[in-house]
C-alpha cells in the first residue's frame, strides 16, 4: 500500500499529465479523482513511455526539417554618383545615371538560398536573386556528390549552374566581401560570376586543393544565356590553391573560345585567362585581424576594340556583319590584364576599414582605355547579422573631349545596409 | 545632392570612429554542452574571487558556440572538438583571423553501457560498426541476443562531432540512433535501457557502466581513468578548448589565465575532467 502523501503526489503528476495531453489521457486508465486514485508504477511508466514516443516522433520530424536550410541576405543601398554612368554600371545599379537619379535608393541584392543537406553523399542547392531588377532570377542550381571513400569527403563533384572556380573574388560571396563590389577586371572577365557546367574539387592535404571544371563558357550574363551553348566546345578551368591558414596563394587557368557573331558562319576567337591570387592574414592584439590581398588577371580574348577594327559593322543600307577583307579572325583576340591590391583592417570586433586599388586594361596595345579606381570603405557590424557599409570610389577613366583626353566626373558614394540570415 | 553627400560623409566618419564605442560589458562564454557545468563552475569561482567581474556561461553545443563566435555574440567559445576548416574560414572571412585555440582541460569520451549489459569491452571498429548500423545485435560483439539500442547527441554537439570523426571516421550515424539533448540525457536513457549504448564526457558516468575501449583487436582494453586519459593511452581522449577571435587581452585574458592556473585546473578535476599537466 503506497503512502498517502506519495500517492497524492503521483496522482497530481498524472493529473497534470492528463490535462497536458487530453488525447493521450483518453487512452489511459486515469484515476477518477486525486483523493481515491492509486496509480501504479506501471501506469506511470506507460504514460512516460507514451511521452517518449511522442518526443521521438517529433524529434524524427525535426531531424528531417533540419536537412532543409534557408539562408540569404538583403543589401539595400543609397548611392550618390557624380555625372557619368560608368562607375554606376560597375557597381551594378540597374539605372542609367541622369541628373534626375544621381542620388538613389535601390536593392542591390536580395538573395534566398535553399540547401537540402541529407548529411549523406549528396546535397542540392537552389539560389535565387530578387535584387537589381523587377524579376526573380535563378542564380545557382546545382547538385554536389560527395565521395564515399574518404571520411571527410575530400573529393566533391558539382554539376549545374554555379560560380566559375577561377581566382578568389569570383567565388567569394558578396555577403562577406569587405567592399560592395568586385574589381573591374573580374566584372568584365567573369560577368555574373556563374555559368553552367561541372567541377571537381579535391582536397589532397589540409593545405592543397585542386579544382578542374568544364563550363558552357558564356556565363549567366551572356546575351544567349541560357538557351544556347555560345561556343559549342566547352571551356576548361582549373585552379591550384595552397592554403596555410595565414597565407594563401593560388594560380588559375581558363581556356575556351569566343564566338563572334557574323552574317553567315560565325567566327571563333581564342579565349584564355591566367590568374594569380595571394592573401596574408595577421592579428594585432588591440585592433584585431587584418589582411593584405592581391589578385591579377591576364586574358587573351575578343574585345570591342578588335571587333571594331576587324569587322564591318551593319548599316541600314548594308545590314550584314562581316570580317573586313583580309582580316584574320585570330586577331579578334587581344591581350587584356587587370587586378587589385587591397588592405583590410578590423578595429575591434565591430568595425573594419578597407582600402583597395584596382585597375583594368581591356587591350594592352591601346592607350586611353585603361580604368583604375581607389576605393575606401568602412564596415560597422551592427550585430551578428547586420552590417552597415560606407564606401567612396574614386574612378579614373579617360574620355576624349575635343583634342584632349580627360577624366570625367564619375566618383561614387555608397551607403549600404546588409542583413544576412 | 549636397545633403546626401554630407549624410554619407557623416555616416562614413561615424563608422570609422565606431570602434571606440565598444565598451566592457562582462565576459560571455557560449558553446559545448559537455563543458557547460565546468564553465559555470569556473565562472562562479572566478567571480567570487574577483568582485565586479561578470562571466555568463551558456551551452547549446560546440557548433552553436562557434557560430556565436563568428557572429560576434560571444567573447569565448567553449568547444569539445577542434574547429573545422570551414568554420575557421568563416571566422577568417569576418575577422581576418583563424581564431585563437586554447586547450583548457582534457576529457575522456566514455562509452556508456547499462549496468546489466555483460559486454565489457569494444574495439573502435566495433563501435563504428554498431553506430553505423552494420552491427545491430549484442551477440555479434559477445553479448546476449538482443537488439542494440543506440543513443547519441545532436549534430550541433562537439561530442557528436568528435565521435563521428574519431570513431565513425566520418561515416554517418545509423538512422536508428536516437539523438538526445545533452550527455546527461544519454546517461539517463542508457541507465534505463538494458540494451542501450551511449557516449559522452567521462564526467557524466553515473548509474551506467563505462565500457573499456580497444584501439584495435590487438591492443589492450583501456578504461577511461584519470591516469589513462592523462597519459593519452585511452583511445578516446580529447582536449576541451576555448576559442577566441583574437589574442586574449583585458578581462578575457585575466579569466583565461585563471582557468589555466592551478586553481582553475583543480576545479576541472573536481567537476570530473582532467588537467592539462
Amino acid at each position: 500500500m503506497p503512502k498517502p502523501r506519495k500517492t497524492a503526489w503521483t496522482a497530481a503528476l498524472l493529473l497534470a499529465v492528463s490535462f497536458a495531453t487530453p488525447v493521450f489521457a483518453q487512452d489511459e486508465a486515469a484515476p477518477a479523482s486525486a483523493d481515491t486514485a492509486v496509480v501504479t508504477h506501471e501506469q506511470l511508466l506507460r504514460v512516460l513511455e507514451g511521452y517518449t514516443e511522442q518526443i521521438q516522433s517529433l524529434t524524427n520530424d525535426l531531424d528531417k526539417l533540419k536537412k532543409i536550410k534557408f539562408s540569404g541576405y538583403v543589401q539595400a543601398r543609397l548611392e550618390s554618383g557624380e555625372a557619368n554612368s560608368d562607375t554606376v554600371k560597375v557597381s551594378g545599379s540597374p539605372y542609367t545615371a541622369t541628373t534626375a537619379n544621381l542620388n538613389r535608393f535601390y536593392i542591390r541584392r536580395a538573395r534566398l538560398k535553399l540547401t537540402y543537406d541529407t548529411g549523406a553523399l549528396s546535397q542540392a542547392v537552389v539560389y535565387f536573386d530578387g535584387g537589381t531588377d523587377r524579376t526573380v532570377r535563378l542564380l545557382e542550381a546545382y547538385v554536389t556528390l560527395l565521395d564515399p571513400w574518404t571520411p571527410l569527403h575530400d573529393h566533391q563533384l558539382t554539376i549545374g549552374q554555379q560560380n566559375v572556380p577561377f581566382g578568389y573574388e569570383v567565388e567569394r560571396s558578396s555577403s562577406v566581401r569587405e567592399l560592395p563590389e568586385r574589381s573591374r577586371a573580374e566584372n568584365v572577365l567573369f560577368s555574373g560570376e556563374r555559368d553552367r557546367g561541372v567541377k571537381l574539387v579535391s582536397q589532397w592535404t589540409p593545405a592543397i586543393q585542386t579544382t578542374v571544371g568544364l563550363f558552357n563558357g558564356g556565363g549567366v550574363n551572356h546575351v544567349d544565356f541560357p538557351n544556347s551553348d555560345p561556343t559549342l566546345a566547352k571551356d576548361f578551368v582549373s585552379r591550384l590553391r595552397w592554403s596555410q591558414g595565414t597565407f594563401d596563394v593560388a594560380a588559375s587557368y581558363y581556356f575556351g573560345r569566343n564566338t563572334v557573331p557574323l552574317t553567315g558562319a560565325d567566327a571563333t576567337a581564342k579565349k584564355s585567362r591566367v590568374g594569380f591570387d595571394a592573401q596574408a592574414f595577421y592579428s594585432l592584439p588591440t585592433l584585431g585581424g587584418g589582411t593584405v590581398r592581391g589578385e591579377w588577371y591576364m586574358a587573351h580574348e575578343a574585345n570591342a576594340d578588335s571587333a571594331k577594327a576587324l569587322i564591318v559593322a551593319p548599316t541600314s543600307g548594308n545590314p550584314v556583319r562581316l570580317l573586313k577583307a583580309g582580316a584574320n579572325p585570330d586577331h579578334l583576340s587581344t591581350d587584356a590584364s587587370g587586378g587589385y591590391l587591397m588592405w583590410v583592417q578590423n578595429v575591434g570586433d565591430r568595425a573594419q576599414g578597407v582600402v583597395r586599388f584596382d585597375a583594368w586594361d581591356p587591350n594592352v596595345d591601346t592607350d586611353h582605355d585603361q580604368y583604375s579606381r581607389w576605393s575606401i570603405g568602412a564596415n560597422w557590424f551592427w550585430d551578428g547579422f547586420t552590417r552597415v557599409t560606407a564606401t567612396y570610389d574614386a574612378v579614373r577613366t579617360e574620355t576624349k573631349t575635343g583634342p584632349r583626353w580627360t577624366d570625367p566626373k564619375d566618383n561614387l558614394w555608397t551607403l549600404q545596409v546588409q542583413h544576412k540570415f | 545632392m549636397k545633403f546626401v553627400r554630407t549624410a554619407l560623409l557623416v555616416a562614413f566618419a561615424a563608422l570609422a570612429c565606431a570602434a571606440v564605442a565598444t565598451a566592457g560589458r562582462g565576459i560571455t562564454v557560449k558553446g559545448s554542452d559537455t563543458m557547460v557545468i565546468l564553465g559555470q563552475r569556473w565562472a562562479e569561482q572566478y567571480m567570487n574571487k574577483n568582485a565586479g567581474q561578470i562571466v555568463q556561461v551558456t551551452g547549446g553545443g560546440s557548433g552553436t558556440g562557434i557560430a556565436a563566435l563568428i557572429n560576434g555574440t560571444t567573447d569565448i567559445c567553449q568547444s569539445s572538438r577542434p574547429m573545422k576548416q570551414d568554420e575557421k574560414l568563416k571566422l577568417r572571412d569576418r575577422y581576418q583571423t583563424m581564431g585563437v585555440e586554447i586547450p583548457v582541460a582534457k576529457d575522456g569520451l566514455s562509452v556508456f553501457l547499462n549496468e546489466a549489459n555483460p559486454v565489457k569491452e569494444l574495439t573502435i571498429d566495433q563501435l563504428k560498426q554498431i553506430y553505423t548500423g552494420a552491427v545491430t545485435n549484442w551477440k555479434q560483439v559477445g553479448g546476449k541476443d538482443a537488439t542494440i539500442i543506440l543513443y547519441g547527441r545532436e549534430n550541433s554537439s562537439g561530442t557528436y562531432g568528435f565521435f563521428k570523426d574519431n570513431v565513425l571516421l566520418g561515416r554517418d550515424f545509423a538512422a536508428s540512433c536516437q539523438t538526445l539533448p545533452g550527455t546527461a540525457a544519454v546517461v539517463n536513457a542508457v541507465s534505463r535501457d538494458p540494451n542501450g549504448i551511449g557516449y559522452g564526457g567521462a564526467a557524466y558516468t553515473k548509474g551506467v557502466r563505462d565500457c573499456a575501449v580497444r584501439k584495435d583487436a590487438k591492443s589492450a582494453a583501456i578504461m577511461p581513468t584519470a591516469a589513462t586519459v592523462h597519459d593519452g593511452s585511452y583511445p578516446l581522449t580529447r582536449y576541451l578548448y576555448f576559442y577566441l577571435r583574437k589574442p586574449a587581452q583585458g578581462d578575457v585574458k585575466k579569466f583565461i589565465d585563471w582557468v589555466l592556473s592551478p586553481a582553475g585546473q583543480k576545479l576541472a578535476v573536481e567537476v570530473g575532467y582532467y588537467p592539462l599537466k
